[in-house]
């Protein structure tokens, strides 16, 4: 069974009089386990289909399946729920909570959306710690680390949710090139590890080498399927 | 909820300039309403006490009407005989009832043989009267002061004004002359045994004499008296213990009017058959009062001004706050936070803020006033030597702090409500 299907996704942002179609009709499906790349120019279209994915917005018209619930049709408190359960956010800012420390970072899913028991929240954190190679760090807070362990972190907030899905909007766009390589191949690794779904979006046509399937979004419209 | 206290915490410090000053504004502001009413109350309860332990006592009893031309001293007025029995009977028997003095107030001429004025003059039982208004011995400054005879028959005590004023010494003989009811004119002469001090209120410049003396110069026959002062055992009873004096003797006057109905076709109004008696607390019957409520009230403008100042600081700096973190907020909810947390979080730092602060400035407060006692401050108030000795007012400092922490809670309530609505997508583009 797919993972995630679009049914022609159509996106509209009205602003005032003005409607800009930002995608035009959007059908696809996505299998369990698979490490996916959304690429495409600026303004393509990636975010807003990210978006529509993370059931952080609603389509204009179309349907959105994600681990057999419909997320399009949740509302919002519904849909903050399902996310915590099912998907993982990586952002390209890194988002972490600044007043919270590393170790708290990756544990506030867990304790504030999943309310896990504190000995399985221990566990949990520091596996995901270990395997992003933040364990030494724990106690430091964002302020106190570098742009790549940042984004280290966030990917073991993401998955110490054990979510079926990860998604990932432009997440190396801050990192020089070297530690984007770093934080992508983590990603993979994770991916591998935990048989988690990624996907992400990206215009770097460097960090995409990663993916095992490839989709172009063009002007909101998928163009191919590349790999 | 640790964990959400924890998080309010840490994001109050993050902001520690901001944080620290608009605590200490809330601070200042608890401080000051604790100080203000621990000073208010404190010098409000010190004033009522010297006037309802000089002179007033807690309550008075009159015939009816007597209040209303209370300026002229009405001797024709006055509570009869059997209206006194019954009320004495009241009076022993109410549980709330301390000790009660018996009373003649009227005018007189005073003369020294030159000049003549006119004064009041209360003439009293003096170990009655000293159970009653125990302060008021200690106020005679000049002479004999004792509480059981401070005024023995044929003796007089005047006030320091009208003493100065005509001359007169200690020892020295004093002529008093005085219209009875019928409106004939006696006189008598006492003898100066004491100087009082004036004090403020009604009866404050009114000289002494023993109530036997007041039968003879008033040509009074049998027990008749035109004022009964009341001392509570607890004054904070004043409220329940008037009402139910008021009631026993209303009882008293039914029971006394019904036999008499047929008897009083007969139209002839048997002096005291009707108990007819009103009774005043001091509050009636002093302005002292219409000070006290204004102290009162001025206590509620600085509560009220409290009020305002935890408002505008609290929801100032929930709401830049909300403004500062709308990223925050939308990273939060787009994994899964849902918005109930949210507005607790919110909620909570709006709240501890308000708290701590409201502590801080409790804490202040009290030992503001806590200085203030030890410091012993004297201060006259009219002619009234007062020290003010504020204490802690327990009271005040819980409703002070509940006040900090509901508008607190008010004021946290509408950034809170706003972050917790933020659609996740917005907010996170807010970055
Ligand atoms: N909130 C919005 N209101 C109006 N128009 C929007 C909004 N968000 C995006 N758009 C428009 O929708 C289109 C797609 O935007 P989107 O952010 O999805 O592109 P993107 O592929 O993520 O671009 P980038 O690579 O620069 O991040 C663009 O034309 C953009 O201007
Ligand atoms: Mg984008």
């Amino acid at each position: 069974m797919s993972l995630v299907i679009l049914e022609n996704i159509k996106k509209d942002y009205i602003t005032g009089e003005i409607s800009t179609p930002a995608l035009k009709g959007i059908s696809l499906s996505i299998e369990p386990g698979k490490f996916i790349s959304f690429i495409g120019p600026s303004g393509s279209g990636k975010t807003t289909l990210l978006n529509l994915l993370g059931g952080l917005d609603r389509p204009t018209s179309g349907k959105v399946t994600v681990a057999g619930t419909e997320i399009s049709a949740l509302d919002r408190r519904a849909s903050a729920k399902f996310r915590g359960e099912n998907i993982g956010f990586i952002f390209q800012n890194f988002n972490l909570i600044p007043v919270l420390s590393v170790y708290e970072n990756v544990e506030f899913p867990l304790l504030m959306v999943q309310e896990l028991p504190p000995a399985e929240r221990r566990l949990r954190v520091t596996e995901m710690l270990e395997k992003v190679g933040m364990s030494d760090q724990a106690h430091k807070y964002p302020g106190q680390i570098s742009g790549g362990q940042k984004q280290r972190v966030a990917v073991a907030r993401a998955l110490a949710a054990r979510p079926k899905l990860v998604l990932a909007d432009e997440p190396t766009a801050n990192l020089d090139h070297a530690t984007a390589y770093k934080v992508i191949g983590l990603m993979h690794a994770m991916k591998k590890e935990l048989d988690t779904t990624f996907i992400f979006a990206t215009h770097d046509q460097k960090v995409v080498g990663e993916a095992e399937q490839i989709y172009t979004i063009e002007d909101g419209l998928l163009s191919a399927g590349v790999k | 909820m640790n964990n959400i206290i924890k998080i309010a915490w840490r994001n109050l410090l993050r902001y520690t300039r901001r944080t620290l000053l608009t605590s200490s504004l809330i601070a200042l502001g608890v401080a000051l309403v604790i100080v203000f009413g621990g000073v208010g109350n404190s010098f409000r309860g010190g004033v009522i006490e010297i006037i309802t332990n000089s002179n007033l006592g807690h309550l008075q009893v009159h015939k009816k009407g007597y209040i209303g031309s209370m300026d002229n001293l009405p001797l024709d007025l006055s509570i009869g005989e059997k209206g006194l029995e019954g009320l004495r009977k009241v009076l022993d028997s109410s549980p709330e009832v301390l000790s009660y003095s018996e009373r003649i107030r009227f005018g007189a001429m005073i003369s020294n043989f030159a000049s003549t004025t006119n004064m009041r003059l209360t003439a009293v039982h003096p170990e009655k009267e000293s159970a009653t208004c125990p302060d008021l011995p200690g106020r005679i400054k000049e002479g004999e002061s004792d509480p059981a005879a401070f005024v023995k028959p044929g003796a007089i005590v005047l006030p320091q004004n009208i003493a100065s004023g005509l001359g007169f010494k200690l020892g020295d003989e004093v002529v008093l002359v005085a219209n009875n009811k019928d409106g004939s004119v006696n006189g008598l002469s006492f003898r100066l045994s004491g100087i009082s001090e004036n004090i403020m209120g009604p009866q404050g410049k009114d000289g002494y004499i023993h109530l036997e003396d007041a039968r003879t110069l008033l040509r009074i026959e049998g027990e008749e008296v035109t004022e009964v002062a009341v001392k509570l055992k607890d004054f904070d009873r004043l409220t329940g213990a008037t009402s139910s004096i008021k009631k026993e003797l209303a009882d008293l006057a039914g029971a006394g009017q019904k036999p008499g109905a047929e008897a009083a076709s007969g139209a002839q109004p048997g002096r005291g058959a009707k108990a007819g008696l009103e009774v005043h607390t001091w509050e009636e019957l002093s302005p002292f009062a219409s000070i006290a409520k204004m102290v009162a009230l001025l206590i509620i403008v600085v509560r009220l001004v409290l009020v305002f100042i935890v408002l505008v600081s609290v929801l100032n700096v929930m709401m830049m706050s909300v403004y500062e973190r709308v990223g925050e907020i939308g990273t939060m909810a787009s994994i899964g936070t849902p918005p109930n947390k949210i507005l607790a979080l919110f909620l909570t730092e709006g709240l501890s803020l308000g708290f701590f602060s409201g502590v801080i400035g409790s804490a202040a407060g009290a030992g503001i006033l806590l200085l203030l006692k030890a410091l012993e401050i004297p201060f006259t108030f009219g002619s009234m030597d007062l020290v003010l000795s504020p204490s802690v007012p327990v009271g005040e400092i819980a409703l002070a702090l509940l006040v900090v922490i509901v508008i607190s809670a008010l004021a946290s309530l509408q950034p809170a409500l706003k972050a917790s609505r933020m659609e996740p997508v917005d907010a996170l583009r807010h970055v």
